[in-house]
């Protein structure tokens, strides 16, 4: 009995809509001339369309699903008389199919507007459709196939333009014209679907010229033609299924799962399994299941006539496709019972010229015999390469084996593998796996000359915006976990050691000088005093060596310290911080520490984890570096020469103790180098481009207590108070360029000490007002690059910096101005030479290595952080400047 | 024109008596043969000549007896096919120098010459009394997914059309059907032409000897057939008819 029509869909059958063409809303080509014409019609409808809401839209793609879903028998019935191919019940299942699943799939899909938003992340990604899809539907599944993208296309508010295929054509139509109808009514714009009522060669290529993006299902060389049209495509390719048997599998499922595959619809969905490859042990039982369901083995020379009828020059007989098997058997003159569903030929041969080695597309399976599994791997890759590049591939086995399944997955150039699956119904997804995305076109990847590698989906009809608003990077504050200061705190300090670390060893790290001095004899009578067994190295070198170091760790692997002292000056932080590294991660190479990085974040190599062996005390005896708070040091190779400039928070010291006790006895000459450093220090991490809240406030009082306290500690060396705040001031600016790093006067004067041996602090000091001039630019050649860093301000902050140290004037032009005079006046006092010149560099090596140093100082990993992003050139200039003692210049570009 | 008594006819065809003219060759047609296929003829003699190929020399095209008819000068030399016929021993050896010349060929270029597909276009429409719209449409689609290239295509090369001159070169004749296109649809052509007309074992000798030496596989040639059968079907050649389109039935599945 059958049911009454419950809408009004239901109730106009197939043949109503199709009679009804008069009427319809469809955009219907009846010309190759008029095509262009209609396209723009359809564009208009198209535009309108783009105006709807997610809610329009879904009620659109109901309506159109559930007509679509009311006439899949109609629609089968005609795809069937029209073709000529294909079983009406199957093609009633890929109606119903394209209908219900894709609408279930997408019903919820937000298509368009607003897709997603990130507030925070300042990420919101919107929707738009494409425009005019052009669809070229096979003949093989014409009315799902129709039905399928037309569904696609309302659901992403695209037009779609329809060159169906000759053979197929009225039923393709019927199908779009029931949809289309069914859309209209539930509110789309009339001519959002249209075809081309007599498809022709010229149609279609200008459909493909004019169109969007071409929606390609077919031949190879409409496909191929689709992606020569210079319009972007979704061309799919042929497959040629091999599925292979395992002696592991379940006989019974397999073979019933590929009979049920390879009669669905008289074998026409491209997923099929065209060839079955059966593990020798499983090989009789096998065909037994087969002959038992169905399967009728060809013998002797009708093998051949059956290949030869289906395949000709290696060509599927468009008349076999698609068709019973009797049928098939009858046109090669060979008698098979009438109850035969699959021709089974036994063959050995995968090579291309063997027709059975092919894809059939309709009831006929190619069967070889495998000794074992790498055969079988053997034989199905080549039968892939045969022509299913990129396709589909099955695999029945038990997935307990796992080996041989990683095996297959990694031989298969398939896009889809399907595991004890029917492969047609199983491609298409959804039925045999809810994770396959239901679709009709199933893309092959490069593999099979197609731009995509899954199952289509609404979202490749979709153009999608990204909207990415400005925001800025997180940023950190990083120090040691203790950081001790004041007069004489060093054996208070030391204490934790055993107190509160429970250290047991300790390694001291310092230079000779030092060591002989005495200097580290405090720190061993703390040790002592807990009972902390202690031993030295004392061979550190000034610019120290990987071969030092070498030298030094090996004492540490041999005394086992679960913490090092390093004490001394810069060198001796460092040197002490790379044996650290060394001991901790002995496998760890220096080059690959050394990267350079735009983002420390970001950058390729990840440091390892520090501490674990060993915790890491530093203790500076001068004020300048900051080393004892810092994440960097410096290592030379003695063999090449190559300085390895290592930067990473994992370097950072667990304790630093500053105690002025050790400051005292600092010469003239490095009070007045390291003095100026930490000014360095301080104005460059002020006005670098990571610059922060955090790190502004202690390089402001930084450069304050350099100003205020310098020329006593340069004039009194034994001024406790001037060596009491110089030595924090080396240590809070220490801070601020931990985390707001340094800039190119930095980089320049580390290239000022490589090739000219100007010592450090001297040599950011004999540029340093030049370099500050060039930053200030308010119209530089180039800005810094990172999000924080909105506008050349560099002037502005200087000035800010100038009046924080006490420097006036009536504007910021005028503050900078007084802070340079003071600056300069401040290098005087404390014996900087004025020149690169007075450094005792001769000009024409100076000249001579001028262009690689300065390529070498734009290189510089300090540079990235530069509020002005330096030319090579430009650093060139400000080198001779300073060499020439050339009046200051602006910079601005 | 005109044409000494001595004359001798070399070949009768349907269309045409090619005649033994002494110091020339002279190819007189049937007086409803277009003007336009003569001098198309012509061009392409021309144009083959001009890239650089070997061909008999141009002496005239005009009228004999109120026919078109056109002389070239006479290559003195045996065709390829009569060396073959004389010696069966040779015809391995000279399939070899036969495909190396087509291949010498397809290295040439006239970017004047007629594309192939425009062509092949032309003549897979012009079939529309034998070949119904699917078939048609499946073709053209077909067509237009082959490559692009644009090397010189003989259209007709067999072996009768060489003529090997004592020192052993060879000269082309006949320049009737030559396009510019993809070499491996000319292999195509003559592939079927000889399987058209029987010689099936030099037919399968000749294609898989192309194939080896211009290192392409046996499918290259084959997706070509269905394209050139049809083409050929549009000639009209009732002979031919069932050969052919037991050729053209294969269909690009989608």
């Amino acid at each position: 009995m059958s049911e009454a029509p419950k809408t009004k869909a239901e109730a106009t059958t197939a043949k109503n809509a199709n009679s009804a063409a008069a009427d319809a809303p469809a955009i219907i080509v009846h010309s190759d001339e008029e095509l262009s014409d209609k396209l723009v019609q359809m564009r208009e409808a198209q535009k309108k369309f783009a105006t709807y809401t997610q809610e329009q839209v879904d009620k659109i793609f109901y309506a159109a699903a559930l007509a679509a879903n009311a006439q899949r028998i109609p629609l089968a019935k005609m795809a069937v008389e029209e073709t000529g191919m294909g079983i009406m019940e199957d093609k009633v299942i890929k109606n119903h199919y394209a209908a219900e699943f894709v609408y279930n799939k997408y019903k919820d899909t937000q298509t368009c507007g607003v897709l997603e938003q990130d507030l925070a992340g300042g990420m919101t990604k919107v929707a738009e459709p494409i425009g005019v899809v052009a669809a070229v539907i096979p003949t093989t599944n014409p009315t799902s196939t129709a039905i399928f993208k037309a569904l696609l296309c309302l659901k992403t508010r695209n037009a779609m333009m329809i060159s169906p295929h000759p053979r197929a054509k009225e039923s393709t139509t019927t199908a779009a014209r029931i949809v289309l109808e069914a859309a209209v009514a539930a509110g789309a714009p009339e001519g959002i679907i249209g075809w081309i009522e007599n498809p022709s060669l010229v149609a279609t290529q200008t459909l493909m010229a004019e169109a969007d993006i071409i929606l390609a299902t077919g031949g190879p060389g409409m496909v191929t033609a689709a992606y020569s049209s210079g319009t972007p495509a979704l061309g799919v390719g042929p497959g040629n299924n091999p599925a292979i048997i395992d002696d592991s599998a379940d006989i019974v499922n397999s073979v019933n799962s590929i009979m049920h595959s390879k009669t669905f619809d008289n074998g026409m969905i491209c997923a099929t399994e065209q060839n079955v490859i059966v593990l020798d042990g499983v090989y009789d039982a096998v065909k037994a299941e087969f002959e038992k369901r169905g399967a009728f083995f060809l013998k002797g020379d009708d093998i051949d006539k059956v290949g030869n009828t289906v395949i000709v020059n290696g060509g599927v007989n468009a008349k076999m496709v698609g068709q019973p098997a009797p049928k098939i058997a009858q046109a090669a003159g060979v008698k098979v019972p009438a109850w035969t569903k699959v021709l089974i030929g036994e063959t050995e041969s995968v090579e291309v010229s063997n027709p059975w080695a092919h894809e059939k597309l309709t009831t006929i399976l190619g069967m070889y015999r495998a000794k074992d599994f790498d055969d079988a791997l053997a034989k199905a890759t080549k039968l892939v390469a045969d022509g299913g590049y990129g396709h589909t591939s099955s695999l029945f086995i038990d997935t307990r084996e796992s080996e041989k399944m990683q095996a297959h997955r990694d031989a298969m150039k398939t896009c889809r593998i399907l595991i004890n699956t029917p492969a047609a119904q199983g491609g298409i997804g959804d039925i045999y796996n809810f994770q396959l995305a239901p679709s009709l076109t199933l893309g092959c990847g490069s593999w099979g000359g197609n731009s995509f590698a899954g199952n289509l989906d609404v979202h490749q009809l979709l153009n999608v915006k990204s909207v990415a608003e400005r925001r800025e990077n997180m940023l950190w504050f990083r120090t040691p976990e203790k950081v001790y200061f004041k007069k004489g705190c060093m054996p208070v300090a030391l204490r934790e050691l055993g107190e509160v670390y429970g250290c047991k060893r300790a390694f001291i790290v310092t230079d000779s000088f030092l060591y002989k001095n005495g200097n580290t004899q405090p720190i061993e009578r703390a040790l002592d005093e807990m009972g902390i067994v202690h031993s030295s190295f004392w061979n550190v070198q000034p610019d120290p060596t990987i071969q030092s170091a070498r030298e030094g760790v090996q004492q540490i692997r041999n005394f086992e310290p679960d913490v090092i002292i390093a004490m001394g000056g810069g060198s001796a932080m460092d040197a002490g911080k790379i044996m650290w590294t060394m001991y901790e991660h002995p496998e760890e190479k220096f080059d690959d520490m050394a990267v350079d990085f735009m983002d420390i974040r970001k950058r390729v190599y990840r440091f390892k984890k520090m501490g674990d062996k060993c915790k890491f005390v530093a203790i500076p005896t001068s004020s300048g570096t900051g080393s004892e708070v810092t994440p960097f040091a410096i290592i030379t190779d003695a063999d090449t020469g190559i300085k390895w400039p290592i930067t990473d928070y994992e370097l950072m010291p667990t304790m630093a103790i500053v105690d002025t006790d050790n400051m005292m006895t600092q010469p003239k000459g490095l009070t007045s180098a390291s003095g100026i450093d930490v000014l360095t220090h301080a104005m460059e991490a002020y006005v670098s481009i990571m610059a922060s809240d955090y790190t502004d406030g202690i390089a402001l009082r930084a450069a304050k207590l350099v100003f205020d306290y310098l020329p006593t500690a340069y004039d009194e060396p034994t001024n406790v108070e001037a060596r009491d705040h110089m030595a924090n001031a080396s240590c809070l600016a220490g801070m601020a360029f931990s985390n707001a790093f340094l800039g190119v006067n930095h980089s320049m004067a580390h290239k000022l000490g490589a090739y000219h041996h100007i010592p450090h602090g001297w040599a950011n000091a004999v540029i340093l007002t030049r370099v500050a001039r060039y930053n200030a630019a308010e119209r530089p050649t180039k800005m810094g690059t990172f999000s924080q860093y909105q506008y050349p301000h560099a002037k502005a902050r200087y000035a800010e910096m100038g009046r924080f140290c006490g420097f006036t004037g009536k504007d910021d032009d005028e503050v900078f101005e007084n802070f340079m005079a003071g600056i300069e006046k401040l290098k005087e006092h404390i014996g900087v030479k004025k020149t690169i010149a007075d450094y005792g560099v001769d000009e024409k090596y100076f000249l001579e290595t001028l262009d690689e140093m300065s390529e070498n100082a734009f290189n510089d990993q300090r540079t990235g952080a530069n509020p002005r992003y330096p030319l090579i050139d430009e650093i060139k200039e400000i080198y001779k400047d300073a060499f020439y003692d050339r009046p200051a210049s602006s910079y601005e570009a | 024109m005109d044409l000494p008594k001595s004359k001798k006819v070399i070949r009768e065809r349907n269309n045409k008596v090619v005649y033994d003219c002494g110091d020339t060759v002279v190819k007189v047609f049937n007086g409803t043969k277009p003007a336009a296929d003569i001098f198309n003829e012509v061009l392409n003699l021309a144009r083959a000549e001009q890239a650089g190929i070997d061909v008999p020399e141009l002496v005239e095209a005009s009228k004999y007896e109120g026919s078109w008819a056109i002389a070239t000068k006479k290559v003195v030399g045996k065709t390829m096919r009569e060396i073959g016929d004389e010696d069966a021993s040779k015809r391995g050896e000279l399939t070899g120098r036969f495909v190396d010349l087509q291949l010498d060929i397809h290295k040439h270029t006239n970017p004047l010459i007629v594309h192939q597909k425009d062509k092949y276009t032309r003549m897979i429409n012009a079939a529309g009394e034998i070949l119904d719209e699917n078939a048609r449409y499946d073709l053209l689609m077909r067509l237009d997914g082959m490559p692009n290239k644009h090397e010189i295509c003989h259209g007709d090369f067999v072996p009768s059309n060489v003529i090997v001159r004592e020192d052993g070169t060879c000269c082309v004749c006949d320049w009737t059907h030559t396009t510019q296109g993809d070499g491996v649809a000319d292999c195509a052509a003559s592939y079927l032409h000889f399987k058209m007309r029987g010689a099936d074992e030099f037919a399968e000798n000749y294609v898989n000897t192309y194939c080896d030496k211009a290192g392409i596989a046996r499918e290259r040639v084959n997706l070509w057939l269905p394209i050139i059968a049809a083409a050929e079907l549009s000639r009209g050649r009732a002979v031919e008819k069932d050969f052919l389109l037991a050729h053209v039935d294969v269909t690009d599945i989608d």
